[in-house]
Formats: structure tokens, sequence, C-alpha cells
């Protein structure tokens, strides 16, 4: 098992392998577009997305300029992620339309389930692989490396595990993909630190 | 990878639907071929009168009434050295948990009367994974009981009806105004539904008079839309290629099909797409969803547990709403409940997200 | 009329999120379901809405909207013969 790459996305910074690859304007209206279009990617679906979406979209963005995707088949990467709030910010514009705005939106309410970003990531990324999405207390790496060998035991060749959160308080993206090869992984605490990388 | 893989039991633990509070009420009903769907006055957004699922003895804080509703059963079927044990995990399974709470945490209630009115050990695990949660759940536990990481696995399959869900599938135009019809030539969409479905996976047999085992499972995404089928059925393909490879088993073993058949024109056209890619048209196969509705997480667990009746009792459900095939492949739907040899089951599900997931299961 | 084609253009990029387009690249009989806009089956439920919602106009079975939905143009033509 070994730790490809890391990458971590917040509201102000984005940091790759633990080094800060970029900072973001704090006076940025719409953070996540300016992201976008910094990072020169042509994919107007990205508009369309929810918040939960469009951060995952980043971060699989900003891996592919890391590494070359390519390599696998389109069977070959397992999506495992996880957050604590699901899908709350589609769910809350979902509550406010039926219950003040007095109607439904379709696309809205697509989005008011937390695994529409791993589809997202599937159809970016032409992705048939196997795809999973937990509700979990908090970032717990242990949990993560327990469900890529469950996947690795069936002869996934990499995983692409990711913490993505969009709640009132908080937005992140914290992406890692494990390579079914030999190496140590890093130890559980630096592990943590590389994807978790505290807001300064 | 590993062809030498543990046995891993299954055994009921509950079941609680609008047709019923325990396995064995559900089971007469299915038998009777009852349906647990109803019209409810100003159940829509714009107050159309939707059939639904419904449990009706709730009248409030649904999902924490639902899920303590199951454990009067499971506690008469499963040992509470099993419930309470250390060695023990619990999955569930759920779409929108406890949004009747919104916007408080929705997720949290369940795990916490898990842990104080339950007495589970562990920290739950909840899979949220749409339509295919519960399929995913069990392949899940199964893994886990495989890895030796825990000796038994409780999966809860649970979702209810709310205000939330309905309007939202009011908005896509996929509810239909009579009971669905899966597979049908007059289907016109959904009946939202709501229940929880309990099972118990082993690495011991739990039951000593009828026995099922678990065999392989799989996921794969249609990578195509996030809301709209694949018009190739490509994932579900895949995720049964790879279940049957990962199961070693031969298509033509399998004796019956426990489709997802949701009863929205491009749901099930896409499964007929994929059935008729892998020649599986001749097997016979049911949708539940005329009986229970679409309990969207809840979904995959209720029909697992229908399956293990197939399996004990050598009977295969009428597809309940079915009468003509109204997709471009042809299927071979049960039309009349019937007893026939089942030994070997396929069960899939398919959902938003592109998500496909599927398992087999093997009388022991 | 014109205006009204005007007007349609930027709730069509609001309400679908096209933020990526200006009313300019929206041509009044270009097929809006076409290659060039992108749009999917739940872009066509959105045009529902955003008649209601703007217009007061109710649709109730989407296969209507196929027609409707076909064009700037189109769209234009429902919302003037319908207009109360």
């Amino acid at each position: 098992m070994k730790v490809v790459v890391t990458c971590s996305i917040f509201p102000n910074k984005i940091v790759v392998n633990g080094k800060q690859l970029l900072s973001i304007p704090s006076n940025e209206a719409d953070w996540k577009k300016w992201v976008y279009s910094s990072l020169n990617i042509e994919y107007p679906k990205f508009h369309k997305m929810d918040s939960l979406a469009k951060l995952a979209f980043l971060g699989i963005s900003v891996l592919e300029q890391e590494i070359d995707f390519s390599t696998y088949k389109d069977e070959e990467v397992g999506l495992i992620f996880a957050n604590k709030s699901s899908s709350y910010s589609s769910d809350n514009k979902h509550f406010i339309n039926y219950t003040q705005k007095k109607m439904v939106s379709p696309s809205d309410f697509v989005y008011t389930l937390p695994n529409i970003l791993t589809g997202e990531i599937a159809i970016f990324k032409k992705w048939y692989g196997e795809n999973v999405f937990f509700i979990h207390k908090q970032f717990d790496i242990e949990f993560f490396i327990e469900q890529v060998e469950f996947l690795f035991n069936k002869g996934i060749k990499a995983c692409l595990c990711g913490w993505i959160e969009s709640n009132d308080k908080s937005e992140q993206a914290s992406l890692f993909l494990i390579e079914n090869v030999d190496g140590v992984l890093l130890k559980e605490e630096i592990l943590k630190e590389l994807i978790i990388n505290k807001i300064d | 990878m590993d062809t030498n893989l543990k046995n891993v039991y299954l055994s009921y633990g509950a079941l609680v639907t609008p047709l019923g509070n325990t396995v064995e009420e559900n089971f007469a009903a299915l038998q009777e071929g009852k349906s647990g769907i109803k019209k409810y006055t100003n159940s829509g957004f714009t107050n159309e009168n939707w059939p639904l699922a419904k449990i009706e003895q709730i009248s409030e804080n649904r999902f924490d009434t639902l899920l303590r509703a199951s454990f009067i059963e499971l506690n008469q079927k499963v040992p509470r050295t099993i419930i309470n044990s250390s060695n023990t995990l619990v999955i569930i399974s759920t779409t929108k948990a406890n949004i009747d709470v919104f916007p408080n945490d929705t997720f949290e209630s369940g795990i916490e009367i898990l842990k104080n009115e339950l007495g589970v050990v562990n920290e739950p695990i909840i899979v949220s994974n749409a339509c295919i949660s519960g399929v995913v759940a069990i392949n899940l536990a199964a893994d886990y009981i495989r890895s030796e990481k825990f000796k038994d696995v409780i999966v809860i399959g649970i979702d209810v009806i709310s205000d939330f869900v309905v309007y939202g599938f009011q908005s896509l135009y996929a509810i239909s105004e009579q009971a669905a019809k899966p597979f049908d030539k007059e289907r016109t969409g959904i009946t939202l539904g709501e229940g929880v479905a309990i099972v118990l996976l082993s690495s011991e047999k739990r039951n000593s008079e009828f026995s099922v085992k678990y065999l392989n499972g799989s996921s794969s995404n249609d990578a195509n839309h996030i809301s709209g089928p694949s018009r190739t059925g490509e994932g579900l393909v895949r995720s049964i290629q790879k279940t049957l490879v990962r199961s070693h088993i031969n298509k033509d073993q399998i004796d019956f099909i426990s489709a997802h058949g949701t009863g929205t024109i491009y749901n099930d056209e896409m499964e007929s797409i994929a059935f008729d890619r892998l020649t599986l048209n001749s097997k016979p196969i049911n949708s539940l969803k005329g009986y229970f509705g679409h309990t969207l997480g809840a979904a995959g667990v209720i029909e697992t547990i229908v399956c293990l009746l197939s399996m004990e009792h050598n009977l295969i459900f009428k597809s309940l709403g079915y009468s003509s095939i109204g997709t471009s492949k042809i299927l071979n739907l049960i039309t009349d409940t019937s007893q026939t040899q089942v030994n070997i089951v396929l069960k899939t599900a398919s959902g938003f997200g592109g998500g496909n997931a599927s398992l087999i299961l093997i009388k022991d | 009329m014109s205006e009204l084609k005007e007007q349609l253009k930027a709730q069509i990029i609001e309400q679908l999120n096209l933020e990526n387009l200006t009313p300019a690249d929206i041509k009044n009989d270009m097929p809006l379901f076409g290659e060039e806009l992108g749009l999917d089956s739940i872009d066509a439920l959105e045009f529902i809405v955003l008649l209601e919602q703007n217009y007061g106009l109710k649709i109730t079975n989407p296969s209507e909207g196929k027609d409707i939905f076909f064009s700037v143009d189109s769209l234009a033509a429902f919302i003037e013969k319908n207009k109360a």
C-alpha cells in the first residue's frame, strides 16, 4: 500500500503533498469558481454542481495536474468518500425551496445525496469502478485504510479516498490516492497531517 | 485476488414495513400478494394525492420510532450476546436518515439510539450511497467478516417518508399516480415507501434449521449521468460481471434475480438492457417495489430478506403491478407466486449518482 | 418580443447555472437541447420551474415541454400565446 498523492482544498489555500500550491484571495466572493478559473479547466458542468460536487471536482482536477491517471484502466480506481454533514448545503437549499420559496427545483433535489459527488468524479474521469460514501463523525484515517484494504483484496489497483465537507461552518476537500503496490504506508499521524491540513 | 474466501452466513434480523412488523408477517402478506401502497390525500407539494407505502401506526418522529420498532423483533431473532458483543459491528444503510429534524444533524439520532437503547458496543458505520446503499452495506458487512475484524455484522436498512423526499421526486416527475408497476407497459414512475430491515451476517451459522451463505458482491458506476440511468446499462452489467467472477459462479447457475425495478420508464429500461446484455433474460425475475414501494436506503436490505424467504421456502414472489412487458428487452417476470427450487440468487440495485451494486447468495 | 427573448436568455442562464455563457451565446433559433449548450433531462425539468416561477405558466406533463423548450423562439412564442 502506497500513498501516491495527497491534496487538500480550503477556502484560503490548496495544499498538495503537504506543501502549499496556491493561496486563494480572501476577498473572492466565490472562491471555488476562482480556483476553477485558475486551474484552466474547461468543464461547464462545474457551474451546475452543488458545493460538495464542486469541491470534489476541484480536488480531482488538482490531482490530475500532479499525477497521470491514464495509467489506470476505467475500472481500476475505487472511490471511497466520507463526510460528517452529508449533503447539508444542498439539503438546506431544497428545504428552503419548498418551505420558503414555495417551489421545488429538480436539480437542487438531485444533489441532496452525498454520493452524487462520486458520480460526478466517475462521469468526469469515465471511471466505472467501485464507489462508496460514508457518513462519519470525523475524519478517521484508519477507517479509510480499512476500506482500501477491502477493495485491494478484491483486486482493485488504486483507491481515491476523500473527506469532503460543506456546511454552514466549513468547506474542505481532502483527497488522497492509495495504490495497491508494495510500499510502507506513512505513519498514521503524518498521513493525517498531510491529508487534513489545518487552516492557518 | 483471494480465491479461498471465508464463509459468511446470513440470517433474519427484523422487518418492519407497511405489510407487517415481523419477517413472518411480511412473508404472509407477500404470499397473499398484498400491497402496502395506498393513496394519501394532500401528500404532494401542490396537494396531489400520491400513493405511498406508509407505515400508518407511526404518527411522528418517523425515523427514530421506526428504528426502535425494529428492536422488538431483532431482540427475538438475534441473541443479546451477539447484539451487545464487542465482536459485532452495526452498519446502517440510509439515504436521508432522520430528515424530519433537519437542519439538525440528521444522522446523529440513529447512532445514539443504537448505542444507548440497544447497547451496541462499537461505533456504527453509516453507508449513504443513494438507492444502492443496502446492497453496498451488505457487501461491506461481508468484507468485515472475511477480514476477521468482526464475527457478526448487523446491517440495518432504513428510510422514512418525508415531504423533503416526496416533493423532490415530484419535481423530477418521477412519482406514479397509481401504485408503481415495475417493468410494466403502463408504468409511469415510482411509489415512495418506508421501512426498516435488519439482516445479520456472521462468520458462523446462527440458524441451525436454514442457512444461506453470502458469496460475493460489487459495485460499479455508470460514469454517465448523476440522475439519469445509463442507456446501455453499463454500470449494472459491469457490477454483475464482477460479482459473478468474484463468486465463482457461472450465470447459468442463477435460479432467480431480485431486480431493483423502480417503475420509472428509464430505470426499468436500463435494467432490461443490462440483463439482456448478460443473457439473463430467461431467469425468473421480480421487483418488490409494487409491495413495499421504493424504500431507498432500506430497499436493498428489505429485498435481501425477501431473497432469504424465497430460498428458505423455495417460493418466488410475483412481480406485483406487472402484467405485460414494457421494456425493449424481454425479461422473464414472475407473474404468479410459485414454488421452485431457489439455490442461488442474484440481487441487484441501481441509483442516483450512477451507482449500481449486486450480490449473490447461495443456499448452504 | 425581442425584449422577452433577452430576458429569457438571462433567466435560462440563471436557472440552469450556465455561468460559462452570456446571453449573446444563446441564439434565438438555436436548439437548446442540441450540442452547443449540453443541456440534459434535468434541465428540461428546470424549464418547467422557470416558466412557473417567472411567468406563472404551468406545464403538467414534461412531454409537452419538448416543443416548447426547443429554442428561445419557441419559448417566447409559448409565453406570448399563454399570457393572461
